[in-house]
């Protein structure tokens, strides 16, 4: 019985890599760059990192049952122009009842119609970032006051963007940790036809995945239009690939079965601590775009690094 | 007797479960057709016969994987047709599937409550699984830790989990498909002792087996298939070895088969292994192909022959040994375990699954045929394709066609098995490794493919089979080696073969095998 040590982390797929990159990221900045602990930069730091982090945990949860997405972007997309040219009292429940839509066509088409999950979400970002543009052509409008101060205020010192954090980390947690669903998605990804042996429905849970996926953009681009105060077409364009990058970093399997949210929120450290830290080094950020690419890489090999005999 | 065969079984008050004319099609093949017999509460009752007898698929209409094509199963006298092993899992029916199915990025626990986990306050009561999941683990006697990651057992403890699987369900059914195909001695020890409990529970227990010394041990009740038809349904007690051996056996071997050469003057062999050992815990097997000859190697499903014709094609590495192929001139190869180097000395692969291993199927026939003429041409060189010599093959085989362009998807099964067959006469290969050469075509076609090669082998070519159709061992091999637990047990001339002879070797091996040699 003593054979079998427990495995520290499971199936979170937690490694050297996910945890010690973060942590080394954050010690080269604070000791290479005195702005890096500025009220200012911590402040610039974490409201891109509220946004990634909460439509990567919406990658997340897609990536577990081996899925991926990267219309969510356009969610974000969708999300601000509603906001920004509904009136106050329709507009986020119309912007949340769209982004449920796209999540059931892209759950719909790779559930039920066995379509790729990359050719299913790639038609759907072209076919929402198009709507998106047809409703708004360029940035603007005008956004509810109470997304605005819901965004924006500070709470006992803290930033909004902390507690929208905590809100949709706590949430996911439970739901991925704690309840039959979620640890049905992990069997789901590990292997669909055992778990389907097992009496456990594959086809319902993988549709319900890409609608919280799709729901988790909607409120990312909640969160960003009241940050900016005013609705922008183009806004999510970078969060579809972005999401994968993070989970990756974070030791998220996109094969499916393996990640945690632990996993979600250090990889998002890594890549905005990447982009930030770049950024106040003065490296210019088509080299920090290129950086990231290789870094995507090497710590992706190092974590499969049994598979791939290194 | 009687208790065994009542008029309407489902009026008898211990019957937990009737089949009534069960018939299941796939396709052109019937799997099972007219099953009719009825099992009891606190019976161990096997389900036996021969490979493809249809155990295994009767047992998945019972789980709920497949629905009948007609005739109903009845559940406590009442008809029922479940839609999904969810719905079988909740008539109270548990199947432990004969391969793994367990998840490896799961514990121990959460593998044996998936689907059925205890929940508080809507969340997975976690401790309450742990618990339970360890109780049942204690019980069955598995010293594991219901906490390890599956992923982090070896296979047999694995298997060890799938069976506790079925002491979890809270089932009055339970199925165990081969349950000891890889268990060691205690593990099985282990699953008597839960299926006797189990049956003192008042359960039904089906035990689909080959494996005479289980059904004879463990066994209440035994249902013969043959060929997906009801052959009887019996207390063990009344049935002798020999009885199960001769009940499973006797087919027509009708005159599907070419006439056989008289045995070849010249012995000089193709192909040859030494001390080979295809799998690691195999006992080491030697044996040659002459030229001109048809070998096979006979047994029943997972005692290895699959593993030793997929090793001596490079398939799979094995595991120790030498296999070694001549050519002509009598100039020796030896095969290094890669597809490509053993298909450049001379072997040809016709695999089992031809959609998934052999074929091409959007591609035309012409096409499929023509990869075979480019076995030696390196990667930069012109495709040079004589496309008369495939029109002349395919007028040879007897391939039913539009014409070569046809896409081979379109075929029969036993066209597209002459196309396969084709790929490798037109590469001139002299060795021919087929694993069940008529799987899934039908009895016109066989003929054909019985005589394209045995034409092959007169032609001085070397054929080495697997096969799990008896008749198709006797009919076409010149010789028979019969596997059993991964060794050459028997060694029988085809002409002299009989299926209960080769029956009784593949299921009891050695000690009978010493008497006939």
């Amino acid at each position: 019985m003593t054979r079998h040590k427990k495995r520290l982390f499971g199936r979170s797929g937690l490694g050297v890599i996910a945890i010690g990159l973060p942590a080394a990221m954050f010690l080269l900045l604070s000791l290479g760059t005195p702005d890096f602990f500025s009220a200012r930069n911590i402040a610039n730091v974490n409201s891109q990192i509220t946004a990634l982090l909460i439509v990567a945990l919406g990658q997340l949860i897609v990536a577990l049952i081996g899925g991926i997405d990267i219309s969510v972007g356009s969610v974000i997309s969708l999300t601000s122009v509603v906001l920004a040219s509904l009136s106050a009292s329709v507009a986020v429940p119309v912007a949340l009842i769209l982004a449920a839509l796209v999540g059931l066509g892209n759950g719909l088409g790779v559930a039920v119609f066995g379509v790729h999950p990359l050719i299913m979400t790639l038609a759907s970002m072209i076919f929402v970032q198009g709507f998106a543009l047809l409703i708004m052509s360029a940035a603007g409008g005008t956004v509810p006051p109470l997304l605005i101060a819901l965004a924006k205020t500070n709470i006992a010192g803290l930033p909004a963007g902390f507690f929208w954090c905590v809100s949709a980390l706590a949430i996911v947690a439970v739901l991925l940790h704690k309840t039959a669903f979620g640890l049905r998605l992990f069997a789901i990804g590990a292997n669909a036809q055992s778990a389907a042996l097992s009496g456990v429905g594959v086809r319902a849970p993988r549709l319900a995945c890409y609608m919280l996926c799709s729901l988790a953009g909607a409120i990312a681009g909640v969160y960003l239009t009241g940050r900016i105060a005013s609705g922008d077409p183009t806004m999510g364009e970078p969060f579809g690939l972005n999401s994968v990058t993070a989970i990756a970093l974070g030791g998220v399997q996109l094969s499916g079965g393996v990640g945690s949210v632990i996993g979600v929120v250090l990889g998002t450290i890594t890549l905005g601590l990447i982009s930030n830290g770049m950024n106040l080094v003065g490296v210019s950020p088509f080299f920090s775009a290129a950086l990231t690419g290789l870094l995507l890489l090497g710590a992706v090999s190092l974590q499969r690094r049994k598979a791939i005999g290194i | 007797m009687t208790a065994f065969a009542p008029n309407d079984p489902a009026a008898d008050a211990a019957c937990v479960i009737a089949f009534r004319d069960i018939t299941k099609r796939f396709g052109a093949i019937t799997a099972l057709s007219g099953v009719s017999f009825a099992g009891y509460r606190g019976t161990v009752h096997a389900i036996t016969g021969e490979n493809g007898a249809g155990k295994s698929t009767l047992m998945k209409l019972l789980a709920g994987v497949f629905t009948p094509e007609s005739g109903e199963i009845l559940l406590g006298g009442k008809a029922v047709r479940f839609g999904g092993a969810l719905g079988a899992r909740a008539a109270g029916i548990a199947t432990v599937f004969q391969e793994l199915t367990l998840l490896p990025n799961l514990t121990v626990a959460e593998n044996l409550f998936l689907g059925r986990e205890p929940r508080r306050f809507g969340l997975i009561d976690g401790r309450a699984m742990r618990e339970r999941a360890q109780a049942v683990l204690d019980r069955v006697g598995i010293a594991l830790d219901a906490d390890v990651i599956c992923g982090d057992l070896v296979i047999a403890e694995q298997h060890l989990v799938e069976i506790a699987k079925g002491a979890v369900a809270d089932a009055d059914i339970v199925i165990y498909d081969e349950p000891t195909a890889a268990l060691d001695g205690p593990g099985v020890e282990k699953l008597a002792r839960l299926i006797a409990q189990q049956k003192q529970d008042g359960k039904l227990i089906f035990y689909i087996s080959h494996r005479l010394d289980e059904i004879f041990r463990l066994c209440d009740t035994t249902t013969i298939l043959k060929d997906g038809k009801h052959v009887t349904t019996r207390p063990t007690r009344e049935l002798t070895r020999d009885d199960l051996v001769s009940l499973m056996v006797g087919r027509e071997l009708g005159h599907l088969f070419p006439r056989r050469n008289p045995r070849p003057r010249r012995q000089d062999p193709a192909l040859s292994v030494s001390d080979f050992t295809a799998e690691r815990g195999r006992p080491p097997v030697s044996f040659a192909v002459l030229r001109g000859e048809i070998v096979g190697l006979a047994g029943l499903e997972g005692h290895g022959q699959r593993e030793i014709l997929r090793a001596v094609a490079g398939l799979i590495a094995a595991d120790g040994g030498r296999a070694q192929k001549y050519d002509a001139s009598g100039k020796v190869t030896p095969l290094s375990p890669a597809v490509v180097a053993t298909a450049r000395a001379g072997l040809g692969l016709i695999p089992e699954d031809r959609k998934l291993e052999g074929l091409y199927q959007p591609l035309s026939i012409a096409q499929n045929i023509a990869l075979g003429m480019l076995r030696r041409a390196p990667m930069a060189s012109r495709a040079r394709i004589d496309q008369d010599r495939i029109r002349a093959l395919m007028g040879e085989m007897n391939i039913r066609a539009r014409d070569a362009s046809q896409i081979v998807a379109s075929l029969s099964g036993g066209n597209q098995q002459k196309v396969m067959i084709g790929r490798w006469l037109a590469s001139g290969v002299d060795v021919l490794l087929v694993e069940e050469p008529t799987r899934g075509v039908d009895v016109g076609a066989k003929a054909e493919i019985y005589r394209l090669l045995r034409e092959f082998a007169d032609h001085g070519g070397a054929v080495l089979i697997t096969s799990s159709e008896l008749t198709e061992h006797i009919g076409l091999c010149d010789r028979i080696l019969v596997v059993h637990d991964g060794a050459l047990v028997a060694e029988l001339a085809g002409e002299d073969a009989d299926e209960e002879t080769i029956m009784r070797h593949a299921l009891m091996g050695r000690p009978a095998a010493a008497a006939v040699s």
